[in-house]
């Protein structure tokens, strides 16, 4: 077991910069998941992790090793691809088997370990089986047999759950939370679905144009996003950025609200507040808009509100029934209110 | 549905008339004896079968030789094509290089020359280097006939073979060769095979460059060309039979693996 090291990355591909100078430390049997959207470097960075990519500059640890003039087989890792990569012309045993042999364990324990990595996966009654004959769903968990029998010291997973349709999805996410934690691997796992890297990390790298813009816990990450992007990219539905204008030092005015703000900072800002921070009130001193869609989802209900210049998304209680056109004063929770710069789009603390 | 359809039935029909028609006629001939192939007017149906004209063309001197070369060529072309052709496939398939798609079109431009303008240019290098009249110098240009179908064609059977089964077998401790041996190879092998057949078959049929690059070391097409005016009738006939079967038997076994290459759904 070891952490991974990765210091001033940079990559390019030809004049695109995929990625600059990213620093990441991943603890001793830690979780965490890149997040960002596609084209931001995080698949990339975990291949130069891997070694299937070589890095422009920077240095990549793993444990106490400097692996980044290593091959791929020397680095102690072991690889979950998004297309599962499992070998079409062996049977599930062989698949699983592969690495171990390749290693030249005994054919014991190769037995023995393959029998464990199985079982941890569930695919016990699948061993005879060639990978052709196998659901989307069998064939990643082979995959992530295969992986897990090596025993590495580092897993890498891209996007290993995105080829699954949503319920299996769901199914294999809470899979492999436990299958994780019971194997208790150091893991980092890339994806751009904000919900899995929200239920499965310990914490969360969120990737933007080639740089890590935050790196915390999903609570943190979720609570104090650190820029405009981190807030409207996590979370579903995202951050409502509403424009506020200095009245007093320290105090700002929302539509008919003041807050109080950042006591230094521009005249201007962006003032985040999530969805269900909102909710319904009498006072005049409130968000005053037209409804214009409402989203019964059962648990909550999502309601689109206009105002005078700005437009949000409120998550309310499902009690009270909400209609179209009708005018809502909405109040947001003191404590969650967030303020950004609108130019640099950084969280500012008050 | 089933009114738009027969047209393409019709097609078919003609174009499998095409290609059947002077099969058959040159099988009822040389099976048929020689009265068959003397008689008038033709039968279209085989009146007699008889082995007496592929006895008598296999007893004719030089045509027992000629076979062994023409197998001997064929066997040659097909071996280098594809120790040449495969590895340049892969390159293609998997490293990005500068000069990559010039490559790929220079390859299709060695079919561009007309053997006629490189033959006399060959013959004299052959001469000088001492292969002429050998089965190898034919398998050599052979080669470069068969080489571009054996590069595009390996080139696209690696490509369907996706790049992570390789990259998972390096992080499962295998080296780049072995990645390729363990995975790859075993995946593109009917492929390749087929390719080698395809080889084999380019030369078995080629009669142009056979001709003019040998003298007693004759192939069979080339030893069939050279006789055909001093030979009888059903001569002609055996040995035009025994040109087209093995090639036609050959493509026929790997018409599969030809159609999945070409991009073509077959079932």
């Amino acid at each position: 077991m070891a952490g991974i090291r990765c210091v001033d990355i940079t990559k390019r591909f030809g004049g695109f910069l995929a990625l600059e100078r990213v620093a990441l430390a991943v603890d001793d049997r830690e979780f965490v998941v890149l997040l960002g959207p596609s084209g931001c470097g995080k698949t990339t960075l975990l291949r130069i992790i891997a070694g299937l990519e070589r890095q422009d500059a920077g240095e990549v640890w793993i444990g106490e090793r400097r692996v980044d003039g290593l091959a791929p087989r020397a680095r102690g890792i072991a690889m979950v691809f998004q297309n599962y990569a499992v070998f079409p012309h062996m049977t599930v045993f062989e698949n699983i088997a592969f690495g171990l042999r390749m290693r030249r364990v005994p054919e014991e324990e190769v037995r023995r370990t393959v029998a464990w990595a199985a079982e941890l996966l569930h695919i016990e009654s699948q061993l005879d089986k060639y990978t052709g004959q196998l659901s989307g769903g069998q064939r990643q968990r082979v995959a992530v047999a295969r992986a897990l029998a090596v025993r590495p010291e580092v897993l890498l997973m891209d996007e290993p759950l995105s080829n699954l349709d949503a319920l299996l999805r769901l199914e294999m996410r809470a899979e492999l939370k436990r299958i994780l934690a019971e194997s208790r691997t150091t893991t980092l796992y890339v994806t751009h679905d904000q919900v899995e890297a929200m239920s499965l990390a310990d914490r969360i790298a969120v990737m933007e144009q080639g740089r890590i813009v935050q790196y915390d816990t999903p609570l943190e990450i979720y609570r104090n996003p650190a820029t405009v992007f981190v807030g409207s990219f996590i979370g579903s539905p995202p951050m409502n950025f509403l424009e506020a204008v200095r009245e007093a030092p320290g105090r700002y005015r929302v539509d008919r609200l003041v807050l109080a703000g950042p006591a230094e900072a521009p005249a201007r800002l962006l003032c985040g507040i999530r969805p269900e921070d909102l909710a319904p009130t009498e006072a005049t001193a409130a968000l005053v808009g037209r409804v214009v869609v409402v989203e019964p989802l059962g648990s909550h209900q999502l309601v689109s509100v206009e105002g005078e210049g700005f437009r949000l998304r409120a998550a309310l209680a499902s009690d009270r029934p909400i209609r179209p056109g009708e005018t809502l004063r909405l109040a947001p929770r003191h404590d969650r209110v967030r303020w950004f710069d609108p130019e640099s789009g950084q969280r500012l603390t008050p | 549905m089933r009114g738009s359809r027969w047209p393409w039935y019709l097609l078919a029909l003609v174009a499998a008339v095409w290609v059947l028609l002077p099969i058959y006629l040159l099988a009822i001939n040389a099976v048929g004896g020689v009265d068959t192939i003397n008689a008038w007017p033709k039968s279209l149906l085989p009146t007699e079968t008889s082995l007496e004209t592929l006895a008598f063309f296999f007893s004719v001197r030089g045509v027992w030789k000629a076979v062994a070369n023409s197998v001997l060529v064929a066997a040659l072309t097909m071996v280098l094509a594809i120790a040449i052709g495969a590895p340049a496939g892969y390159a293609l398939a998997r490293f990005a290089f500068p000069g990559k798609d010039a490559f790929r079109l220079v390859i299709l431009l060695t079919r561009a020359f007309p053997m006629v303008v490189l033959a006399l240019p060959l013959t004299v290098r052959f001469i000088q280097l001492g292969i002429y009249d050998t089965p190898l110098a034919v398998a050599l240009v052979h080669t470069a006939l068969a080489l571009p179908f054996a590069v595009l064609v390996s080139a696209s059977l690696f490509m369907g073979i996706p790049r992570e089964l390789e990259e998972a077998a390096w992080t499962l401790g295998c080296t780049r060769f072995q990645a390729f041996r363990k995975v790859t190879w075993p995946l593109a092998r009917p492929g390749i095979a087929a390719t080698m057949i395809f080889a084999f078959v380019v030369s078995w049929n080629e009669v142009f460059a056979a001709s003019i690059l040998t003298l007693r070391e004759r192939t069979l097409t080339a030893f069939l060309l050279t006789s055909l005016n001093e030979s009888p009738l059903h001569f002609r006939f055996a040995g035009g039979l025994f040109l087209v079967v093995p090639a036609l038997v050959f493509i026929f076994a790997v018409r599969r693996h030809l159609f999945a290459m070409w991009g073509i759904a077959s079932r």
